[in-house]
Formats: C-alpha cells, structure tokens, sequence
C-alpha cells in the first residue's frame, strides 16, 4: 500500500474531492459497495452519541492529510452535510425517542396524579357529593345520629335524632307523637331547660342521653 | 390509688346517671369557672314526692365525695336551715345509708343516695333527731310541721 499510495496521492485527492458520498470509503476503494455497510453498521451501532464523535474525528483526520484547503472544503461541506445529516438524523430519532420517553414518563407522571387527584376527591366527596348519588341513607351516616331518652312522669320514649339538629324539631316531634301541647311542657338536660334553637351537639350529648319533660305549673 | 379509685367509680356513676335516672332528679359534677369538671363535688336536685307535702318542691342538696369514696360515703348537704327532722342546721342529711358505720355499702350508687333522701323527706326517723325545729314539730304539732313543710316545698320551685 506504500508504493502505491505514493502513487496513488494526487488521485486520493481527486477520490476526495470527486465522490463526495463517504470521506470514509476513500480508504477502502475496493470495498466501496461493503464499505457502505460497515458505516450503516456504524451508523446503527453508533446510536450513541459517541458515533457522531467518531465520524467528526474521521473527518478531521482527512482534512489533516489533505494539501489543498479549500477543495476539501466544500467537500467536508458536503460530507459534513451527510454525516451530519445522518448523524443529526440519528440524534433526532434519538431525541424523539428520548422526548417521547420523557412524554410518556410525564405523561405517566400526570395521569398518576391525576388518578391520585381524583382518588382524593373520591375520598373527600362521600362527605358531600358522592354518598348522596350513592344512596339516600348516604347523608345519615355523615349526620351524625344519636339516641335520645325522653322522659315524662309516666315514662321514657327515645328517639333517634341528628346530633346537629335544633331541638325545636326533637320536641316537635316529640309532642306530635305525645299529642301533647308544647306550650304546657319545659324540657330540660341536667337540670337547665334546653333552648329549643341548640343542639343535641351544641350541649355535648352523647347516645342515650336522657332529657326530662316537665308539665309547667299555673 | 385512692383518688383514681374515687374518680373512676364517679365517673361511672356520671355516665350511668346521664343513661338513665329517676325524673326530676338532677345529679352533676361541679363545674369550676374555667370549665373544669370538678367530680368529687355534685350538685344535685331531689324532688318532693307527688302525693306528699313535700310535691312540687324541688330541693338542692350537694354532694362531698372524699378521696376515700366509694370505702366511705358522700356527705350530703341541703342548704343550711332546711326544716327537716334529720337534717343538721348546717344542711347535712343524717340517713342510715349515708353512715359509714350504719348502712353505708361501696356498692350504694349515687341514684340510690337521691332516691333514699326523697324517701327521708316524707318518712321522718324521730328516732334518730339532728334539728330541733323539725323534729319538735314533728313529735308535738302535726299541723304545723305540715304547713312548714309546705311553705319549704313552695320556696324551692322548679327551676325551669
């Protein structure tokens, strides 16, 4: 190859400037056809980034052994044209690949946060929204329901009332049921009457709580 | 020990006593200013039994419980003066059951005390005097312990 590369020397330029395919198949001119391959095989195996850096170096070597400057010039445009075009063509199915994976790891991010968001409203809604579509018994379970022992002299009644309900309605009730007047008649809880405006809550009342009815006297 | 013993069994008595209770009994701890629920003191309500000269009168009587309750019993107390055979001037109910050596028992519960006292009430023990008002009239002028009696329950009405 000595020999003949001295002889070969000003046709290696012409090689380099006339085919301006592949800087890298100058070296092999028999295996132009094969040669193709190995790059393709380099291309491929070269998704890596460290491909491009290859191709660039080979590049650099050519311009390094070449005697005339401009020529080459226009074909490293060229070859830089090429090799780039496939090398960016690699980088930017590269990218692609890369974007879409980081699309779908966001895109995964965001539905699992979406998924979380909307467990979290599920979660939250039963206290408002979801247990009415449920079922009607939804909002008796959120109300908070005791039993409350009504006594009179003769007896005691209970009844299951709303923690957070007015006693207004609980003696209402309970005068309907009684058929008795709610003029004639004081309730009271530990000995204070209960204002018919609070709750059950309002003065702590637990289940099976007793409330006393007094019949007022003239 | 004694003081959690003391305080567990009145806070079973409470909770018991808030399920269920004789009517127009009032029974509840004292609560300081702060809100504090103070058990060892319970202010209570005994009514005056229907059919006696005591009805329609509904009379405060407080509570002392010791450190050493339920070994030894509540001392109960009415206001001071209330006309009774077996209350002492300062208010404090002299009663068999409330009698550490009597018929005090651990296993005496607090609605039990009130039901026993609205007992007393009508059924005077001349046997057993801690007033000489009360029990003079008693023993020597029936009328006129029952108009006392009376005149009492009316100047303890219902509060509400």
């Amino acid at each position: 190859m000595g020999g003949e590369g001295e002889d070969l020397e000003p046709l290696f330029d012409y090689h380099r400037v006339q085919p301006s395919n592949f800087i890298c198949i100058d070296d092999d001119d028999d295996d132009s056809d094969v040669s193709e391959v190995p790059v393709k095989k380099r291309s491929k195996t070269s998704h890596t980034v460290v491909k491009k850096d290859e191709d660039v170096k080979v590049i650099e070597v050519a311009c390094d052994d070449d005697w005339l400057p401009p020529p080459p010039k226009v074909v490293f445009d060229k070859s830089k044209e090429s090799g780039e075009d496939s090398t960016i063509k690699a980088l930017r199915s590269k990218k692609m690949e890369l974007m879409s994976f980081t699309k779908t790891v966001v895109d995964v991010m965001q539905e699992a946060e979406e998924s979380a968001k909307k467990q979290a409203r599920v979660s939250l809604k039963p206290s408002s929204e979801a247990t009415p579509a449920q079922a009607p018994p939804g909002p008796i379970n959120d109300r908070a329901k005791i039993v409350i022992t009504i006594q009179d002299k003769s007896g005691q009644k209970q009844f299951r009332v709303f923690a957070d309900e007015k006693f207004e309605r609980v003696f209402k009730m309970y005068t309907d049921k009684e058929k008795l007047d709610p003029q004639n008649l004081v309730f009271t809880f530990d000995g204070d009457k209960i204002d018919p405006s609070t709750t059950p809550s309002n003065l702590e009342m637990e289940d099976d709580d007793m409330i006393e009815v007094h019949t007022k006297k003239r | 020990m004694a003081s959690g013993i003391a305080r567990g069994r009145l806070a079973e008595e409470r909770k018991s006593w808030r399920k269920n209770h004789p009517h127009g009994f009032v029974a509840k701890p004292e609560t300081g200013p702060d809100g504090a629920v103070n058990l060892m003191v319970w202010h209570c309500t005994i009514p005056g039994k229907a059919g006696t000269d005591w009805e329609g009168g509904f009379f405060p009587l407080t509570m002392h419980f010791s450190e050493d309750y339920p070994s030894k019993p509540p001392k109960c107390k009415f206001p001071p003066g209330f006309f009774h055979p077996n209350v002492y001037p300062s208010g404090t109910v002299c009663l068999s059951i409330l009698n550490e050596d009597s018929g005090w028992r651990p296993a005496i519960t607090v609605k039990q005390i009130l039901v026993g006292i609205q007992d007393l009430l009508d059924t005077p023990n001349p046997a057993d005097p801690a007033q000489t008002d009360g029990y003079h009239l008693f023993i020597q002028d029936v009328v006129e312990y029952k108009k006392r009696v009376k005149l009492q329950s009316k100047q303890y009405p219902p509060i509400v």
